[in-house]
């Protein structure tokens, strides 16, 4: 269904329009012209009508920030586009314009209706997103491929599709089909799917249907087992000893080192390695477990000042509330009193009597809101002491180890070298039997050239040591400091909050006070 | 018997001396009759002279149930007779009675064979019958206690100082549901036993309380609040970031003083309270009984370790009530016995039943009468070389028979209680019990038509004059009324309903059962769609709390204003009070941000005016507040105004802009508008309701209709009917049998002379008879076929013989009718000569039939089996 566009003017979604649909649509009857004299703001509408206006290009929508409901059917669309702010958008209503592809509609992730009807649409992707997709029209399209049927197993609460109209449409099997493919679904093409036919269409296509489960089954567990690691390497990472439940540092230590593995290949260097190998990672893992005791130590400390923190911080909203309402009872009375006095001299006395009243609450809020900060600061003191303390003896350990790692390579560096020189030694004399590769006897050319070239791997493995070493110090003193700082900055967000929030509160039943004090004035 | 002497002898020594020592009197159970000073061992012996020559005349006592009541002759022959075990147990026991009467010449003759029911001297250990009944309530010795303290109405003992000179059988006191405390305790040991539980009779001195089962020194048990267990808050201990308590500023100098202050008082006030308990115990104690320390009782011992008891007890018959082996009230005990021994006690009880060790093995303690029972001996080979050494070789001779000897089972009939006797329980289905400032009255279920099962009835005072409180429990009611409490003083009456009443009602109390009064009313709000849990009524309010609503009602006040006066009418339901408040308070809803849920909506109606409170974040201490006044206002140009910005007063916690817009206000005041009608709407509802069911208590008060569970089949007309439309058709189902199954042989058997056997002849000749006759029948049968035949078809030649005469003179319609004729008259012939065919056939065959069964004829087969 084409319609022709050169007859008629395209209009431009502007201010001017979307007002007047707003007003048009607004509240009605007495409420009119309360809103027309206050102005509806853009972002307070919640549905929004835009049928039969000629519009070509979606436009001006973003101040619509809470719009749940929006129609532009019968239009001239020829792009989704200029929607990405409507986050909050349930309903969607396309249909009947001149769309080729589905796209933009990435944000909309509350969207649970949408109607594409009659448009020319081919394929239909692009919709990952609307995981709460209930409804989807597609009637009237091109779409041709029965694989597009197998896109829309995705979407677990879709019920309602309709594809009538579409090439596949025309298909013998498409409704067999579908109803295999997509078991789920209640509705398509409008009409209620019984369950006799679905068994039917799951008989049939039994064969494909477990295939696709089985692929699908298994791209689940995968992405399962990834999502898993991934979790495993944050904890891992939380704890600042990522990559050292392993020989990963080691083997990292001889990525890079080119002489190094040259020298593997002399004599006895295997086995010196492979030992050396062996100590390295036993240190590596005493690092590892011990950062992940020391993070569990942490978490548990965290917990509890933070349980502790907020019984505090609960017990004297409490105590707040208590008052607050105490307050609030003879508020009343008070006000009742101060109204029905007809004595000028007894209301003022009455009013003075009630502006103490609301003083006198003001400072027990305070009082209580100075206390709970003062005992806080004390608990949050204590707490940055003894997590730095933590941090500190974690980082001392973590040292400690890994100095013996650098022993360890010390250690082994040395027999390198003899090794090394005895080697060369050999060579000169002409002693050595077994084959080298070129480029390792090419380093034995001198003293200098094979004393170089040992000095360079170990510069490299100390490098790398101390990097990760160095690596860990800052992660975990900036955590630290972060931390403290965080919860240095709560508390004084929470105090501020608390004070403005008494003082509004006062200044209120002051205003009150003063206010029926005018009113009496008028009186 | 020697080592009882032996034993004896000893104790009275060295009790003597210690008499004579300590100058102090000895306190036998014997001994306790007399209360005199201290005296010498010589004036002692001839005091026990003198009191021995005096002859006491017991009079012939009368018995508790007269003997004309019942007839001796309809009961067993065990009753009236006794076996020649029972005979020799006797002498036995009169032996041992002997022996005992010299050993222990100051000591009351023993409680051993009574006289029962027909006179007849029985062994109390056969009279008592271990019986297993076969309800479940009876199998705790509780509620058997319970049972048997209902179930029969106490009788007095002839004379309070002497064992009864009659003991009746257990079903002799069952039937007439009445007895003494022996009766009491024989029927309850038998339950008991049977039961399982190592029990036994005991024959003893009780206080006055105990043998007159007077209960009024008693606190009910109903009455005695349950001690409400207070659990002690386990203390938390202080986490390690806990913040520090702010600094107490007060002066602790003060803080002493008042605590001494607090003390003084405390102290002092303690010290009244006690005085006042002193004072009323002294009102409440009883007067001095003379005689006490002498009234014969008798109750029941269960001893620790059958049936998982785990310490040994008391149960005093009358009252079902258990006491420790260390209670006052009892005073000392002189024999005890279940269905297989006997035993004496010989420990000295003057301190009560406080010292007595209940090891019936240890023969010093006990001396049994029967050896060879299950009790366990702790000194057996002893007593074996005692018993040898002893120079009386005849009654080691004795023993040595006795030994061999067991006891006889029970004369006894089985004891049976019938369900419907068993479930009315109390003689004629009512017992009332006097207790201490409190009356207990039981009636049997179904016995009221209201379904009164219970009432107890407490007073001010001692004498019972003024009511304090009624407690009345009721079962099997239709309106599932459980249990009604008044209160006396405070007019304050207070209903109790099972689950089940048209109306979920739980509770219900109330002063009058007029509208608008004083009440709450309670509800089982699962079984009401509204949730409603309770509803408070006063004059002026009425208050209703709700729960697990779906909009979180919780709480709904309603104020009432002076009722507007109409002159027609004035019913409460026609003019309903005008409401000046509504007060609702929600829960808070979690979906809801806590400044757009409300908390608390009153309903100003006169005031025209709405106030809102609303729900506290969680991190805040305040809460929005918002104000409307529903007040139409018309501005200088006569237009109404609908809203202005000074119609509502808000508070907001966080201000929002939308908040702030007349159309927002607006909307919202049009909502509560509508909220207020529709509260108003449901608070006349209430009333309407509260009428409603105030009518239909009224109603159930008066009708009172019990329900009739479908299991009771006694009860339930419905299923009786239809019991008995079955039991008919049954009947008249066997009535056709019988008919069906005719006798044959009944003539001929009535033709020989009755009530004589038959002999081989006559069996033969009725044998042949009946064949015979048969065989005529059967005969005859065929001729009177034959002859019908024959005259059809005679009948017929006739009528054809006329035909072939007359045809050509006749007309047409008297041929129609001749040919007409000849078919029905040969179809005739034909349906005879088939039944004469088959006559033919089935005839042998027949006659065969018969004389088979005659031959298997239960009456005639032992003569006829030989010619078979």
């Amino acid at each position: 269904m084409q319609r022709l566009y050169d007859s008629v003017e395209p209009r431009v979604m502007d201010e001017h329009m979307l007002k007047l649909a707003v007003e048009e649509q607004g509240p009605q009857e007495e409420a009119g012209p309360l809103a027309r004299q206050e102005g509806i703001l853009f972002k307070d509408v919640l549905s929004l009508r835009l049928d039969f206006q000629n519009i070509l290009h979606i436009d001006s929508l973003w101040q619509f920030e809470n719009l749940r409901k929006l129609q532009l059917d019968n239009n001239i669309i020829e792009k989704i586009e200029g929607l990405e702010r409507l986050v909050h958008l349930v309903w969607l209503d396309l249909s009947f314009n001149n769309i080729e592809a589905i796209e933009g509609l990435d944000t909309l992730v509350n969207l649970e209706d949408l109607s594409l009807f009659n448009n020319r649409i081919s394929k239909i992707d692009s919709l990952d997103a609307l995981v709460k997709l209930q409804v989807l029209s597609l009637g009237n399209n091109q779409i041709g491929n029965m694989m597009n049927i197998i896109y829309l197993r995705r979407f677990k609460a879709l019920r309602t599709l309709s594809l009538s109209g579409n090439p596949i449409a025309e298909s013998e099997d498409y409704k067999m089909f579908i109803y295999a493919y997509l078991p789920d679904l209640r509705y398509l093409d409008f009409r209620h799917i019984d369950d006799h036919m679905k068994d039917l269409a799951r008989s049939k296509h039994q064969y494909s249907i477990d295939g696709l489960k089985q692929q699908e089954h298994l791209t689940q567990a995968r992405l399962d087992d990834e999502q898993a690691q991934q979790e495993e390497l944050k904890k891992h990472k939380v704890a600042f000893v990522e990559h050292l439940n392993g020989s990963f540092l080691f083997d990292s230590m001889y990525a890079e080192d080119v002489e190094g593995n040259k020298l593997a290949y002399l004599p006895g260097v295997g086995e010196l390695l492979q030992a050396y190998k062996d100590k390295f990672v036993i240190i590596c893992l005493n690092i590892f477990e011990y950062g992940l005791k020391q993070q569990e130590k942490r978490k548990l400390e965290l917990d509890t000042f933070n349980e502790c923190i907020q019984e505090a911080i609960q017990e004297n909203q409490e105590q707040g509330k208590r008052r607050i309402a105490k307050f609030e009872e003879k508020h009343l009375l008070n006000l009742n009193a101060i109204r029905e006095e007809s004595n000028v001299t007894n209301i003022e006395r009455k009013k003075v009597e009630y502006g103490e009243d609301i003083t006198e609450l003001f400072n027990v809020l305070m009082t209580l809101e100075m206390q709970l900060v003062e005992q806080l600061e004390e608990t949050i003191n204590m707490f940055e002491r003894n997590i730095t303390d933590l941090v500190a003896l974690f980082i001392e350990n973590v040292q400690s180890l890994m100095a013996q790692c650098r022993d360890l390579e010390n250690h082994h560096h040395e027999k390198l070298l003899e090794i090394s020189i005895n080697t060369l030694e050999r060579i000169v004399k002409g002693e050595l039997n077994e084959d080298l590769p070129d480029d390792v006897r090419a380093l034995f050319v001198d003293k200098d050239t094979i004393v170089n070239a040992v000095g360079a791997s170990h510069d490299i493995h100390l490098l790398k040591i101390d990097n990760r070493e160095d690596e860990l110090v800052t992660r975990t003193n900036s955590w630290c400091t972060h931390l403290v700082d965080t919860i240095h900055k709560d508390e004084i967000m929470r105090n501020r909050r608390r004070v403005k929030e008494i003082n509004q509160y006062i200044d209120h039943m002051q205003n009150e006070l003063d206010n029926l004090e005018c009113s009496d004035v008028i009186d | 018997m020697e080592v009882l002497k032996e034993k004896v002898e000893e104790e009275e020594e060295a009790e003597r001396e210690e008499a004579a020592e300590r100058g102090e009197k000895v306190m036998r159970p014997v001994e306790m009759r007399r209360e005199e000073p201290p005296m010498t061992q010589e004036m002692l012996r001839d005091l026990e002279k003198k009191l021995s020559e005096i002859e006491i005349v017991i009079p012939e006592q009368p018995s508790i149930i007269t003997r004309d009541t019942f007839d001796i002759s309809k009961l067993p022959l065990s009753y009236q007779s006794n076996t020649l075990k029972e005979e020799h147990l006797l002498q036995v026991a009169d032996n041992f009675a002997r022996q005992y009467s010299h050993l222990c010449p100051d000591r009351v003759p023993l409680f051993l064979h009574p006289l029962n029911e027909c006179g007849v001297p029985k062994f109390v250990s056969t009279t008592i019958r271990p019986t297993l009944m076969p309800y479940p309530e009876l199998y705790n010795w509780d509620s058997c206690a319970q049972f048997v303290s209902d179930f029969l109405s106490m009788v007095p003992l002839p004379d309070p100082l002497q064992p009864p000179s009659y003991l009746y059988s257990s079903t002799t006191v069952l039937k007439h549901q009445k007895g003494n405390c022996f009766d009491f305790s024989t029927l309850l040991c038998s339950l008991l036993l049977g039961a399982g539980y190592d029990a036994y009779c005991i024959n003893g001195y009780g206080s006055r309380d105990l043998c007159q089962m007077d209960l009024t020194r008693d606190v009910c048990p109903l009455t005695m609040k349950h001690k409400e267990v207070v659990q002690e808050e386990e203390k938390v201990p202080p986490k390690k970031y806990a913040i520090k308590p702010p600094r107490d500023l007060s002066s602790r100098f003060e803080q002493e003083q008042e605590m001494k202050k607090q003390q003084e008082s405390k102290v002092e006030e303690e010290k009244r309270r006690k005085e006042e308990e002193q004072r009323l115990l002294e009102v409440e104690k009883a007067k001095i009984d003379p005689l006490h320390g002498l009234r014969v009782h008798a109750w029941v011992l269960v001893l620790s370790g059958k049936r998982e008891v785990p310490e040994s007890f008391f149960i005093d018959p009358f009252t079902g009530r258990s006491y420790s082996t260390q209670h006052d009230h009892f005073l000392g005990i002189e024999s005890l016995w279940n269905h297989k021994n006997y035993w004496v006690n010989m420990q000295d009880c003057w301190n009560g039943c406080k010292d007595l060790v209940f090891d019936l093995g240890d023969p010093v303690r006990w001396e049994y009468l029967l050896l060879g029972t299950d009790k366990a001996h702790l000194s057996v080979a002893e007593d074996e070389e005692d018993g040898m050494n002893d120079e009386d070789v005849e009654n080691l001779g004795k023993e040595d028979e006795d030994k061999s000897f067991d006891m006889p089972s029970s004369w006894v009939e089985k004891i049976e209680i019938s369900p419907e006797v068993f479930e009315t329980r109390c003689p004629n289905g009512k017992k009332v019990i006097q207790y201490k400032r409190a009356k207990l009255e039981k009636w049997a279920p179904y016995l009221n038509s209201n379904g009164l099962v219970c009432r107890l009835t407490t007073y001010e005072d001692l004498e019972c004059t003024k009511t304090l409180e009624i407690k009345e429990w009721y079962q099997n009611r239709e309106d599932m009324l459980e249990l009604k409490h008044i209160n006396k003083s405070t007019g304050l009456n207070i209903d109790y309903f099972k689950p089940g009443h048209p109306q979920a009602l739980r509770v219900h109390s109330y002063k009058s059962m007029q509208p608008e009064m004083d009440r709450v009313m309670e509800f089982y709000e699962t079984a009401r769609v509204d949730g409603l849990i309770k509803r408070e009524e006063t004059p002026k309010t009425m208050t209703e709390y709700y729960q697990g609503r779906t909009d979180f009602l919780s709480y709904r006040h309603v104020d009432f204003g002076e009722r507007v006066k109409k002159l027609a009418l004035n019913s409460a339901e026609s003019n309903p009070r005008p409401m000046v408040k509504i007060t609702e308070r929600f829960s808070r809803n979690p979906e809801k941000p806590a400044d757009e849920d409300v908390a608390e909506r009153v309903f100003l109606i006169l005031e025209e005016r709405i106030r809102l409170r609303y729900h506290c974040w969680d991190d805040r201490i305040t809460a929005s507040k918002r104000e409307f006044l529903r007040r139409t206002e018309v501005d200088s140009k006569g237009n109404e105004i609908i809203m202005t910005p000074d119609m509502c007063i808000s508070f907001e916690v966080e201000p929002m802009e939308h908040t702030k817009k007349l159309l927002y206000q607006y909307e919202a005041m049009m909502k509560l508008k509508n909220e207020e009608k529709l509260s108003r709407h449901q608070a006349w509802e209430s009333e309407l309701e509260v009428l409603e069911i105030l009518k239909l208590r009224e109603e159930e008060e008066e009708v009172h209709t019990l329900t009739i569970s479908i299991y009771d089949a006694k009860r339930n007309e419905k299923s009786k009917e239809y019991r008995e439309a079955m039991e008919r058709v049954m009947h008249e189902e066997h009535l056709r049998q019988v008919e069906a199954q005719l006798d044959y042989l009944a003539p001929f058997l009535a033709q020989l002379p009755p009530g004589e056997k038959l002999t081989r002849w006559q069996a033969m000749r009725v044998k042949d008879e009946c064949l015979s006759d048969f065989k005529q029948r059967l005969i005859d049968k065929a001729n009177l076929i034959q002859a019908r035949f024959e005259k059809e078809t005679q009948e017929l030649q006739k009528k054809q013989q006329w035909y072939q005469e007359n045809q050509v003179t006749l007309t047409a319609e008297v041929e129609d009718w001749y040919l007409s004729y000849c078919s029905q008259a040969m179809f005739r012939i034909r349906i005879l000569e088939q039944r004469l065919n088959r006559h033919k056939e089935l005839a042998p065959l027949k006659y065969l039939a018969l004389e088979e069964k005659l031959h298997k004829d239960p009456r005639l087969v032992e003569f006829l089996k030989v010619f078979v």
